[in-house]
């Protein structure tokens, strides 16, 4: 069973007919070429680094099928920044050493991108938001750290500068 | 211009940041080729058992699918292991026996049976379900003492018995130490099987073209060793071999350190089908198959004197090494080294330890960051407070007691522990952790019955293996190399040995070179991985990067100094020794005169594109390779940790209050990047103490092949982990500086198995096994309720 779909990621249209079992992040990684998401479970949904925001939500893209997101607007890790301007939290992360690896740090970053919407600043929200992904390099302290800052950081924003970089 | 701060030990940001922020990494499983087909294995789901027949029609017909591969067609390549790939150790060696794909028998749940290829991976996943394996089961034996008593199941008939290794050590005299003992503590510790399982699981890309040889694509700590295992066992020469570790790999912490039959098997088949060959290894092959380690028995004595001075041990080791068929390693060389490391930090002059490993019908051991020492960290860190409880004794007392206190210090194992100091890390532990004020809370806490415990660990960590230590262990230099080359626009390129999987490798080393040539981290490039463009050796492994390749980098830059004067002082037209030179600011100048300056760039334009200006006779180019050796068998740092948790005791589970680490980095180079080593390899040390085991059953099955089943902490499982730095430079390498990888991790399971004692020392409950899961937990407490009934 095969469909045509349309989704946009990262405002790029990309239209493919795919299988019905295809996975969303297969398209996102084979079809757009966006392998900056990665896949680190047996599609279990556990290790969450292949989580997108779609149409707002972050979601698991190995837990949704692509005709499911036929139509929808997704962002992924390699839209967040603006030209050469990194995304507040992607900032952080540089700056706190968020990340070693980095094979989980597109998902952290698109499920944190979701939490920063309406962040409550605690340690313990911090870690609840994020342990949907694994990380094996940083034990976390370095990423609850760069949050915080994010946090601040947009916090200080006006609520116009805020929603740039906010898009979906 | 004002003196510039030196670049290392400052924490300025990494290198590698950007492109992984923005989503331009690029793993293996990234990598797309013309051509390119997938691979992926049918694997055994009978821990031992005969292959009767492999069905495979109905796979080969699945259009997409574009070969069957079982072990009848790989059999005259021929056994993997030879004597570069087993370990020359000192005790009674056996050697497993295999190709890249059995032929007639499968060892354990998960190992291979055939290997399938198509074109994308949904088709291979369908052809996958349609190879059908009949099996005759053969006896199955899972526990290692049960395969080393009489009539057990051999895994290998040809030995006789199940032991692949036996080492019997023994320094000093150890039975006038036990004689003259006021107590001797004795206690059986048991570790679980569990490891590093990195976020990336293993890939290999492998391609062949008959002009270039074999590219290989591969998740690996090792390319050059890889290169030349690969190249003997094909028969062909290094140089139609290439190996790429790619810049992004993501994670290793030693699971992929070893080389696996899957990667040879792929490229034979890149090789035989003439087409590119992927593999992207699943969680479930992954869990299955690698990245478990840990799995150890130590019957552990100690005796001790009335005022707790440590006497003298003995140890009866077992280490359960699975199917063992890991080249490099052979699932012993981790235990072997879990030996040496046994006494630690600990002065014990006289030792007497058995070892013995075992093969078994589970999934060969795999090393992982704290190679070998993991359990007996966590026995021996326990027994001293045991033995502390025992003699009324405070357990840091017991530890300022035992301690080493003179280096350099030979441990009665052999290890040259070289710098450190014990005494002032546990001094300022003390102070971090509150340790007298904890011990007041703790005693109103257990009046209104809550159980809070305090536990301590104390360790050397090794800073790379010296050549005396991995030559017989691995046949692999010790050596750090690094080659400084000049391009023409005075940009250095740094080509190293060992690639990183998330250290920071890049940043580190662009510091160092950057302070002895008077740039900015900026102005360095750096190189590993690929076996065309990085110098040869071992790769990474061991906490090298810190004490030894770091040096080496230190070492090229400063061998290529002389030339780099001597360019300047001719185009300068002046006559001055090399000690008038100082380089700074891009350029080498005169210290008392620093505007008779000359940049590099200038001098590397000179070198490279006009050799005609150099000094007379000198030749072109300018570029330099050092390889690094420390003149000592052993540099090592000292560290010291402590933890607090309080225990519920109706339900078992219990919650760490604080994990305080004081730490030893030599001379850090990136303090953060130090940090951050610190937190991950202790965050690895809880989540496996804590949470992670591979479970078998009595016959064999595997129960833990999904993150589902085989849990690894998330941010809430863990604490927020406080890190003191009590640095203690090693006067053996050109800066003082000590790795820091590798030991974070062992120092968790003795700290908290410390702690976990503690807090239930009024129910006397033993703690001697891992993981400390709350039923194990509840079960010791509701054992003690029961005898006080």
């Amino acid at each position: 069973m095969k469909r045509e779909i349309t989704i946009t990621i990262n405002d790029e249209v990309h239209t493919a007919t795919v299988e019905h079992r295809y996975l969303l992040v297969d398209f996102i990684r084979e079809i757009a070429g966006a392998t900056g998401t990665h896949v680190g479970c047996g599609f279990e949904g556990r290790c969450g680094t292949c989580t997108v925001v779609v149409d707002g939500y972050a979601v698991k893209s190995c837990l949704m099928l692509a005709v499911q997101a036929d139509g929808a607007k997704l962002l992924t890790i390699e839209g967040l920044a603006r030209g050469e301007e990194l995304h507040p939290l992607q900032a952080a992360f540089r700056d706190l050493h968020g990340l070693q690896c980095g094979f989980c740090t597109p998902g952290f970053l698109m499920t944190l991108y979701d939490f920063l919407k309406d962040p409550i600043d605690s340690e313990d929200a911090i870690r609840h938001a994020m342990s949907g992904v694994l990380c094996r390099c940083t034990g976390y302290v370095h990423i609850v750290a760069a949050v915080r800052q994010a946090i601040a950081v947009l916090a200080a924003m006006t609520p116009t500068e805020r929603a740039r970089w906010f898009p979906l | 211009m004002n003196a510039q701060k030196p670049w290392v030990g400052q924490s300025i940001k990494r290198k590698e940041d950007h492109r992984l922020l923005i989503g331009q990494g690029q793993y293996v499983a990234d990598l797309t080729l013309p051509r390119m087909a997938v691979v992926g294995f049918v694997r055994s789901s009978h821990a031992h058992a005969r292959i009767v027949r492999i069905e495979a029609d109905a796979a080969r017909a699945l259009p997409g699918v574009l070969a069957v591969v079982t072990g009848q067609d790989t059999a005259h390549l021929g056994p993997i292991l030879s004597d570069l790939s087993v370990p020359k150790l000192p005790g009674e060696t056996k050697r497993p026996i295999f190709g890249p794909l059995p032929v007639d028998e499968v060892k354990y749940v998960g190992d291979l049976v055939a290997a399938v290829i198509a074109k994308d991976r949904y088709v291979l996943e369908d052809a996958l379900d349609l190879v059908a394996v009949e099996y005759a089961p053969l006896p199955v034996v899972v526990d290692a003492e049960a395969a080393l008593a009489a009539g057990a199941p051999l895994l290998y008939p040809e030995w006789g018995d199940n032991v692949v290794y036996h080492q019997h050590l023994q320094h000093g005299d150890t039975d006038t130490a036990f004689a003259a003992a006021a107590v001797v503590v004795k206690e059986r510790f048991k570790g679980h099987r569990c490891g590093a399982s990195p976020m990336e699981p293993r890939a290999c890309l492998a391609r062949y073209d008959a002009a270039e040889g074999l590219t290989v694509w591969l998740t690996t700590q090792r390319s050059h060793i890889k290169r030349h295992l690969l190249a003997a066992y094909f028969k062909i020469p290094d140089s139609k071999i290439r190996v790429i570790a790619p810049k992004d790999v993501g994670g290793g912490f030693g699971v992929k350190a070893p080389l696996y039959r899957e990667e040879i098997l792929i490229c034979y088949l890149a090789m035989k089908y003439g087409r590119p060959i992927k593999w992207i290894e699943t969680r479930q092959e992954n869990l299955l198959n690698i990245g478990q380690e840990r799995d150890q028995i130590h019957e552990l004595e100690l005796a001790v004197a009335v005022d707790g001075t440590i006497l003298g041990l003995r140890d009866r080791m077992i280490a359960n090494c699975g199917d063992a068929r890991v080249p490099i390693y052979v699932s012993f060389a981790m235990p072997w080294l879990g030996m040496m490391y046994l006494p630690n930090g600990y002065v014990i002059p006289n030792v007497d330890i058995d070892l013995t490993c075992v093969v078994t019908n589970k999934a060969g051991l795999t090393p992982s960051r704290s190679f070998g020492s993991f359990t007996g960290r966590f026995a021996i860190d326990r027994i001293v407070d045991i033995a502390a409880l025992r003699l009324g004794l405070d357990p840091l007392m017991m530890r300022e007691k035992n301690c080493i206190k003179t280096f350099p210090y030979v441990t009665a194992t052999g290890v040259n522990v070289d710098s450190g100091d014990f005494v002032g890390a546990l001094k300022k532990l003390k102070a971090a952790i509150d340790y007298d004020a904890f011990r007041v809370e703790q005693q109103a806490a257990r009046a209104n019955g809550r159980y809070l415990g305090l536990g301590l660990s104390l360790g050397i960590e090794f800073s790379g293996l010296s050549s005396q230590i991995l030559v017989p262990m691995e046949r692999q230099p010790g050596f750090g190399v690094a080659t400084i080359r000049f391009d023409a626009n005075g940009q250095v390129q740094v080509a190293h040995g060992d690639q990183p999987q998330g250290q920071g490798h890049d940043t580190t080393i662009s510091q160092v070179v950057a302070d002895e040539l008077g740039i900015t981290p900026d102005d360095v490039y750096v190189i590993s991985g690929d076996t065309q463009a990085a110098p040869f050796a071992a790769g990474t492994l061991a906490s090298r990067m810190g004490g030894y390749t770091t040096s080496a980098a230190v070492m090229a830059a400063r061998g290529l100094k002389p030339k780099l004067i001597a360019i300047a002082r001719h185009l300068l037209q002046i006559t001055a020794d090399d000690s008038a030179f100082e380089f700074r600011a891009g350029a080498v100048r005169l210290v008392d005169s620093p505007q008779q300056q000359i940049s590099l760039q200038r001098i590397a334009e000179t070198a490279l594109l006009a050799p005609t200006e150099l000094p007379p006779g000198m030749e072109g180019g300018l570029d330099h390779t050092a390889h690094f050796e420390a003149d000592t068998t052993g540099m090592h740092s000292c560290n010291v940790h402590a933890v607090t948790v309080e225990v519920f005791p109706d339900s078992g589970r219990f919650r760490i209050l604080r994990y305080v680490a004081v730490d030893d980095a030599g001379r850090p180079i990136n303090p953060t990047i130090v940090r951050g080593q610190l937190h991950g390899g202790i965050a690895l040390g809880i989540s496996n103490a804590c949470l992670e085991e591979f479970v078998y059953t009595v016959d064999g099955e595997q129960l833990t092949r999904s993150l589902q089943e085989y849990l690894i902490a998330s941010a809430r499982d863990l604490p927020y982990i406080e890190t003191h730095e009590h640095n203690v430079p090693t006067p053996h390498n050109p800066l003082g500086s000590k790795g820091k990888g590798e030991g974070p991790t062992g120092m968790v399971p003795g700290a908290l198995g410390n702690a976990l004692a503690d807090a239930l020392a009024p129910f006397g409950a033993p703690i001697t096994e891992m993981p400390f899961t709350p039923e194990r937990l509840w079960r010791l407490i509701e054992a003690a309720r029961k005898v006080d009934d």
